[in-house]
């Protein structure tokens, strides 16, 4: 008996130690991910809170109204038909087509599920109808519409879809986001429904696209850190650089000639990127792309972005010599890509992208204020403002000239994707970029869907932006 | 009597009056009583909802402070099997206010019936000497029992396991992993390897043509359980688990829908609109509930499939939130610490390994139940123990309350037995190291 009471102990240990990670399990994954699954359009429970509960509204950084309800309980948006257009993928729609935007992602807010019981009875009391909180965006709407605009105006980019990004590199805020084409939330006819582009998809937050040149920033981050001397080595570019069986090409066939890393990061010389890529292999690669968040799983508080890729299996040295230039399975979101500049920006941190600027009730009870958080480091100081002067080269006198804006020193890196599209090679284009300048601490990324050059396509759109934003902000 | 002795007795009875049994018994009966009473004044006044608000209390009280005063027992352990019960009760009236349902109502029966079952147990351990001829009865009457479906049985979710006997349908797997506890214990603590080891294939064939894994799954690990506890042979005991293992693993190559269950299991939503529906609304259940709850009555539980049976932890997380979720959680890991304990006091091998193996039978249900409802492991459909609608689930659940009971009593017999026996020898031997202790 003495003998079976141990091994009755074991036992009971073995069924208890389950329980416990079954609990630990559960709390932890409600923690991580309860927000991602309530706010899920298919969550049929906010839908139906909808009918008892008045939403709250949402509100610009600037005050502006974005969204609020009329006297029937109904959600309403701005009465200019343009501007509530522009900011529709950022707030979502009524019917739930966008998904997670504030309207859905911070239901639990603006449907008043955060409101304490006592506030609930004083309600009660009072005779009142249940009101959900107010939420104060970071995002200028004003910015989001002249975004719109700006593609509009360029020959290339009319009629094209797109995404554009603009966040404050020092706090993380974000301060627009645009996804191309956008509609009208409060008439969504058939043309939209049935548009091949998808108007319903936000390109910016869920589309993860190869990044193309702008992914030499981290390629360059990846030279530097790797192998010694990179800065003084000469690489021979020949216009294709036979690796195996293909031909690594430039862009219209340049041939650089001899050549160093900081001037090919200013033309953007492919060979020279897939060379380095080739000379410190893979795993080099994927290390910096992966301290620069590839692979990582995003959990943002306020937004739901899709993972960014760096490809984790073992590969030829074609598809290697591809993804130092952003080809070749490597994929990421156009936030992202902002983000990457707005690290470089930021001496080397990457800020988390946060969207709400407060939160109230609607007696006036500050559920959630502001707070800025580290993301992660992604590169040293040291190296950011190395980068930094290639980019601003690029900008002064390299392939994104057309970004520059006067007054202001602008770093920014172009980009052409190739990417096949229903059996054809399509080439979108990219512009990354920032202001480089304390009192405009701003990042921005633009990206045209089969806009073919990042240079003339994408980097006047970037240019609209920073001038904006020299403009309209203090 | 001086004035003195007067006191001391009056403390006495005071201090009587608050006992901790007295004091929880009261708390949980203030629970349930207000529970009912919020539930059926939230509309119109629903009378059922007002009897049973005095009915379940009535129960609570009946089981857990009345029917103790008959034999030795362990008032914890039964005061939470209550609860839960309880819950179960309060959970299905809440969904059914809107749903026209009555399940709270017969789930009421069951719970009464549950407690009249588990009474019935404790006679059986306590009073039943003659084992080597009960113990044949309870073994080919279970056998029987547990075939009977494949002869007449019903389908029901993809599973032959049930049986319709004069307009009661009932599910003979769950009553005889009772039966199973006994003939296993029994066997082993004779060291006599053939019958059980028979019987326990026996029953885990006849599961498996049932295909009704979830409930194999139990037997087999309970029974493993306490191969390992009677014997302590490691190394077969590894064999077990590797054979598990590997069954499991031949099940996924083999069978399709093992393939897809471990597909919805890892990613649910890419599968909304057809299996993963289930799995999907469960998670948006218990993440609507956040830490709080959304309170009792409220929420909407009726959207997740059988959110009756085998969701129900959904519900309750929903309801009354993740942290009463993980406070239930912590109720089971006290049940399977105090059937520990009964079975580590127990005199004798057979009642040890009875009360083992229904404590980790109990365990392993609900892990498997809760841990496939958190998305820990792909949900198999088997009840979560008390609180799940339904009567032979209750059955078989405080069945096994009954029969750690049993032996529970039976072991306090024995202790007040030696107390007894210590006395006396103190009172008529000289004994020289005998202290007054």
């Amino acid at each position: 008996m003495k003998q079976l009471r141990f091994r009755f102990r074991a036992l009971a240990l073995i069924v208890i130690g389950l329980l416990t990670v079954a609990g630990v399990y559960g709390v932890y994954s409600v923690s991580t991910y309860g927000s991602r699954w309530f706010s899920n359009a298919r969550n049929t429970r906010y839908q139906s809170a909808k009918r008892t509960v008045v939403q709250g509204d949402i509100i610009d950084r600037n005050g502006v109204v974005l969204a609020t309800v009329d006297e029937e309980g109904n959600r309403v948006y701005q009465s200019n038909i343009k501007s509530r257009s522009a900011i529709v993928h950022l707030i979502g729609d009524n019917e739930g087509n966008v998904a997670n935007g504030v309207d859905s992602f911070q239901a639990n807010y603006l449907l008043g599920f955060e409101t304490s019981l006592t506030e609930r009875v004083t309600a009660l009391l009072r005779g009142e109808t249940r009101r959900g909180d107010n939420v104060t965006l970071t995002a200028d709407s004003k910015l989001c519409t002249a975004i719109v605009d700006a593609f509009a105006s360029g020959e290339v980019s009319r009629g094209k879809a797109g995404a554009a990004v603009v966040l404050n590199y020092q706090t993380g805020e974000l301060l627009a986001m645009v996804s191309l084409p956008v509609f009208d939330p409060m008439n969504i006819s058939e043309t939209v429904t049935q548009n091949t582009q998808h108007p319903f998809w936000n390109r910016a937050l869920q589309s993860t696209l190869p990044p193309g040149s702008t992914f030499k920033i981290i390629t360059t981050a990846a030279a530097l850190e790797n192998l010694s001397d990179v800065e003084s080595l000469i690489f021979t570019c020949t216009g294709a650089t036979q690796v195996m069986d293909q031909l690594i090409r430039d862009y219209n066939n340049a041939q650089h000639g001899e050549i160093t890393l900081a001037r090919a990061f200013r033309v953007s010389c492919n060979n020279t990127f897939s060379q380095a890529a080739l000379l410190m292999g893979d795993n080099a690669l994927r290390k910096t792309a992966e301290s620069f968040g590839f692979n990582d799983n995003f959990l943002f508080r306020d937004i739901v972005v899709e993972n960014s890729v760096y490809p984790t299996s073992s590969r030829n040295d074609v598809e290697v010599a591809w993804s130092g230039v952003g080809q070749s399975q490597v994929a990421a979101t156009p936030l992202h890509m902002c983000m990457v500049a707005a690290a470089i920006a930021n001496d080397g941190v990457m800020m988390e992208p946060r969207l709400l600027s407060k939160v109230e009730s609607p007696s006036g009870v500050v559920r959630l204020k502001y707070s800025q958080k580290i993301y992660r480091r992604a590169l040293s100081a040291e190296l950011a403002q190395k980068i930094d002067g290639y980019m601003k080269d690029v900008v002064e006198r390299g392939t994104g000239t057309r970004a520059q804006v006067d007054g202001l020193t602008i770093a920014g890196k172009t980009g052409s994707a190739e990417s096949a599209a229903n059996g054809q090679n399509v080439t979108h284009a990219w512009f990354v970029g920032y202001i480089d300048d304390d009192a405009y601490p701003y990042a921005c990324c633009v990206f045209v869907e089969e806009g073919s050059s990042g240079g003339s396509v994408a980097a006047p759109i970037a240019k609209t932006i920073f001038t904006y934003l020299k403009n309209n902000t203090k | 009597m001086s004035k003195r002795q007067a006191y001391e007795a009056y403390r006495k009875e005071r201090q009587d009056k608050r006992r901790p049994d007295r004091r929880m018994c009261s708390a949980m009966m203030l629970f349930f009583f207000s529970g009912f009473l919020l539930i059926s004044l939230k509309n119109e006044i629903a009378w059922q909802g007002l009897a049973l608000s005095i009915v379940v209390p009535a129960l609570i009280y009946v089981a857990t402070m009345w029917l103790p005063r008959f034999f030795p027992a362990d008032k914890l352990l039964l005061s939470i099997a209550n609860f839960l019960c309880a819950l179960g009760v309060l959970i299905l009236y809440s969904t059914d206010l809107d749903g026209g349902t009555s399940r709270g109502i017969q789930q009421a029966m069951y719970y009464g019936v549950g407690i009249l079952v588990m009474l019935f147990c404790i006679m059986l351990v306590r009073y039943i000497r003659r084992w080597s001829f009960f113990i044949y009865v309870i073994m080919f009457g279970a056998a029987l029992l547990l075939a009977l479906p494949l002869a007449i049985g019903t389908e029901q979710n993809g599973a032959t396991n049930w049986i319709n006997i004069g307009g009661t349908s009932l599910q003979p797997s769950e009553i005889v992993k009772l039966a199973l506890l006994l003939v296993l214990s029994y066997f082993m603590s004779r060291n006599r390897l053939l019958p059980w080891l028979l019987f326990a294939l026996f029953s885990l064939g006849v599961l498996m043509l049932q295909k009704d894994l979830g409930t194999a799954l139990i037997y087999y690990f309970t029974a493993l359980f306490m191969y390992y506890a009677a014997t302590g042979n490691l190394l077969m005991t590894g064999f077990g688990l590797v054979g598990a293992a590997g069954a499991s693993v031949a099940g996924y190559m083999m069978f399709a829908h093992v393939k897809k269950r471990v597909a919805i299991w890892r990613n649910p939503w890419m599968y909304y609109e057809t299996s993963g529906y289930q799995i999907v609304q469960m998670l948006m259940a218990i993440a609507s509930g956040g830490l709080f709850g959304v309170g009792l009555g409220l929420g909407s539980p009726r959207v997740i499939p059988v959110y009756f049976t085998d969701c129900i932890f959904a519900v309750i997380c929903e309801q009354f939130g993740i942290i009463f979720g993980v406070l239930v959680l912590v109720m089971y890991v006290i049940m399977i610490l105090r059937g520990t304990s009964i079975a580590t006091s127990a005199r004798h091998s057979f009642h040890g390994l009875l009360a083992l193996g229904a404590t980790s039978m109990l365990g392993i249900q609900t892990f498997v139940i809760i841990g496939g409802v958190l998305k820990l492991i792909p949900l198999t459909g088997v009840t979560m123990p008390f609180v799940s609608y339904g009567g032979t689930s209750m059955v078989s659940c405080m069945g096994l309350i009954g029969l750690l009971q049993g032996v529970d009593s039976l072991n306090r017999d024995d202790l007040s037995y030696d107390y007894e026996i210590s006395r006396s020898l103190q009172e008529t031997a000289d004994l020289p190291d005998a202290d007054n202790r």
